[in-house]
């Protein structure tokens, strides 16, 4: 829609800037733009905050010396202990904040969150039966984790069709399946031996606590491979915030792209669950504070992903920190946050309101 | 909605629901016999009888009398008391998916037991009770608060979410507590997942005179929760002091749901569904469904305390974790019914 690459004097929108590489052409939101640098600066500082501080505090000079391999006193503390761990929460903060913009966008509603309708207890419930039958090992776990995922996303999906796909009646249904698959990972819980159970116990509450390269590297594989599908969500992702006459007026098959967005969210928060547990909140919080941020029509996707990421990391240095031998999860400071913000929501009464799509030339 | 077509008599329909609410009895004593009977050691019916009657020393008898009675009674007692406050909750905000556990307040109740364990010292079991009815009248205030305000005041799925953002920030401050306190979390895991595993009878014997007040001031207001169901505006008409009737019945949803709640944790689900049952067996008269509901949710406790005994010999399963299995079902049908999705 954007590409009229042929035409003399292409029409910009206000506040867009026109960017052109050889044939291709690409509209860029110049507040989105901005925004997105600022909090690329915000997180790598946070980057840096996360990985010299602690019970052992690095200087800064010897975190960045490390990080570049070079040998150092600090390698093992630094190199060994809080880089992956830091590697496991840029990438589930991320993946947690594009899953939940997607599903916002597609469900036209901030509360369509993965944690809020059931995905994430899904994954984890798929994730403990899994370590309670004994299938533990690090390279299963994110497949049956997305397994899960998609599971009770088609569940929700399914019993919340009734001649059309109600925004109400999926979050309300949702937030059912959430509750039904909590207590489903709670009986694997109970069948679970002792160990399974303590085991499962720490990776349920949403924690970097002892996060390795063991859960870093098949992530980031996973991700890796899904970064194409986001670079066509950003695309598509327009058509679906029309409403639903001018789509089709404009030939979009509003249905496919929507299946396409909502199955690649899916997958995304599926995904980070495997890996940290369920962090609670992320996914809903990331967007809102984006699209809040850049003032654009969309969620914006990089915006929100770097916000996700900023969140978790910045999150998880408190909960590491404030107490200070024993580990608070990340998950309870992500919701000690999230959960005002949720009643914010709630008070305002921007729940249930459409936003107006805005925005196209 | 069920209300008698105009014009019927009035005889049938008082004997049809005597003889649901017979059917309800017969149900409950089914599902205590049951709870008695069934466990880790199957006692056979007759032995169960015996023990109760006349006491004795066999080892049936012992664990009869000082295992599985107890822990019958705390079922009861808790099934009633949340069935109880359910309905009252779904009458007060007319709304069908009121529960004491998807609105946040049974969560409460239970952060604030931790709470007052962790930093007052609070040790003793009506000390517990006392703490949960503030809690949960607390979360039940803030809840409707939250849901009343914005446009179209506390629809259902505003009171759902006000409700579901209330039990995240709450579970995580009850997460923070346990975390950090390891004594804390030790005794009182339980209270995440509402259970009736080693409840003794001094439980039952502390929490029941909370309960009676409870209830008689649920049940002082079924004729206002009657009237309210036709409205506001139509219950002011019909003489009804609405705000009497709603400070009255939220003060005992919120006594019953403390009292409940301190005696075994937060049990999802029962509040939701039992009113439901209760519904479609005698209709909407509140002087029926509130007796009837109190009779049905000690049914769903105990059953889904016998069916987690069996499930897993060695280990048991929290009741809390059945119920909501058994009530997600129900709050699917309810929101699939066209009139509360619009």
């Amino acid at each position: 829609m954007t590409t009229t690459a042929a035409a003399p004097a292409p029409i910009r929108p206000a506040g867009y800037a026109l960017l052109r590489a050889g044939p291709a052409a690409f509209l860029i939101h110049r507040r989105a733009a901005l925004v997105a640098a600022l909090l690329t600066l915000v997180l790598a500082a946070g980057c840096v905050g996360y990985l010299s501080l602690g019970e052992h505090v690095v200087a800064p000079g010897e975190v960045i010396q490390v990080v570049r391999g070079r040998p150092s006193p600090d390698g093992l503390v630094v190199g060994a202990l809080r880089l992956p761990r830091l590697c496991v929460g840029l990438l589930a903060g991320a993946a947690f904040g594009v899953a939940g913009a997607l599903l916002q966008t597609v469900a036209r509603n901030p509360l369509a969150s993965p944690d809020i309708i059931g995905i994430t207890q899904g994954a984890s419930a798929c994730t403990v039966a899994a370590l309670t039958f004994g299938i533990g090992s690090y390279a299963v776990l994110p497949y049956l984790s997305v397994a899960g995922g998609l599971l009770a996303a088609a569940l929700v999906y399914v019993f919340a069709w009734r001649g059309g796909l109600h925004a109400t009646r999926f979050v309300l249904i949702g937030i059912g399946f959430a509750v039904a698959l909590r207590s489903v990972t709670q009986l694997f819980l109970t069948k679970g031996d002792y160990l399974v159970a303590q085991k499962a116990q720490v990776w349920m509450v949403g924690s970097l606590n002892g996060r390795g390269w063991a859960e870093a590297v098949p992530l980031a594989w996973a991700l890796l491979v899904l970064v194409p599908c986001v670079l066509w969500a950003a695309r598509a992702q327009r058509t679906v915030s029309m409403d639903d006459d001018t789509a089709t007026a404009l030939g979009v098959r509003l249905g496919r792209t929507r299946l396409g967005l909502a199955t690649l969210g899916v997958l995304l928060a599926a995904l980070a669950t495997g890996a940290t547990g369920p962090v609670d909140f992320v996914a809903l919080l990331a967007p809102q504070i984006a699209r809040r941020l850049t003032r654009t029509a969309q969620i914006p996707l990089l915006c929100s992903a770097l916000l996700g990421a900023c969140v978790v990391v910045l999150g998880d240095l408190p909960a590491r920190m404030l107490f200070a031998p024993t580990e608070l999860p990340v998950g309870v400071l992500t919701a000690a946050i999230g959960a005002p913000y949720l009643i914010h929501l709630l008070v305002r009464g921007h729940s249930g309101r459409r936003r107006a799509a805005g925005g196209s030339a | 909605m069920s209300v008698a077509p105009v014009g019927s008599p009035r005889a049938p329909l008082t004997r049809r629901r005597l003889c649901r609410t017979a059917a309800a009895v017969l149900a409950l004593l089914l599902a205590v016999a049951l709870s008695l009977a069934v466990g880790n050691r199957a006692i056979a019916p007759r032995e169960v009888l015996d023990a109760l009657f006349h006491g004795g020393d066999t080892e049936a008898a012992q664990i009869v009398l000082f295992l599985r009675l107890p822990r019958t009674l705390v079922g009861l007692l808790v099934g009633a008391a949340l069935a109880l406050a359910g309905t009252a909750m779904q009458g007060l905000t007319r709304n069908p998916i009121a529960d004491p556990g998807v609105l946040g307040i049974s969560q409460g109740a239970s952060a604030a037991v931790v709470l007052a364990i962790a930093f007052a010292g609070v040790h003793s079991l009506s000390g517990y009770v006392g703490v949960a009815f503030v809690g949960a009248a607390l979360a039940a205030v803030f809840v409707y608060a939250v849901a009343a305000r914005g446009r179209g005041g506390a629809t259902p799925v505003k009171l759902a979410l006000a409700g579901a953002a209330i039990n995240a920030l709450l579970v995580a401050v009850t997460m923070a507590v346990l975390t950090t306190r390891a004594a804390a979390l030790d005794e009182f895991r339980f209270w995440q997942v509402g259970s009736l595993t080693g409840r003794d009878a001094a439980v039952a014997l502390r929490i029941w005179p909370f309960l009676m007040v409870g209830a008689v001031l649920v049940i002082a207001v079924a004729r206002g929760l009657d009237a309210l169901a036709l409205g506001e505006d139509v219950a002011k008409g019909l003489g009804q002091k609405v705000a009497t009737v709603r400070i009255v019945g939220g003060l005992g949803a919120a006594l019953l749901t403390g009292a409940g709640v301190a005696a075994a944790g937060p049990v999802a689900f029962v509040g939701l569904a039992a009113p439901h049952l209760a519904r479609a067996l005698v209709g909407s008269d509140h002087r029926w469904v509130l007796p009837t509901a109190a009779l049905i949710g000690p049914v769903m406790v105990l059953v889904a305390d016998t069916v987690g005994r069996i499930l897993y010999p060695p280990s048991e399963v929290p009741a809390g974790v059945l119920t909501a299995l058994i009530g997600v079902p129900f709050l699917v049908t309810l929101v699939r019914r066209k009139a509360v999705a619009a």
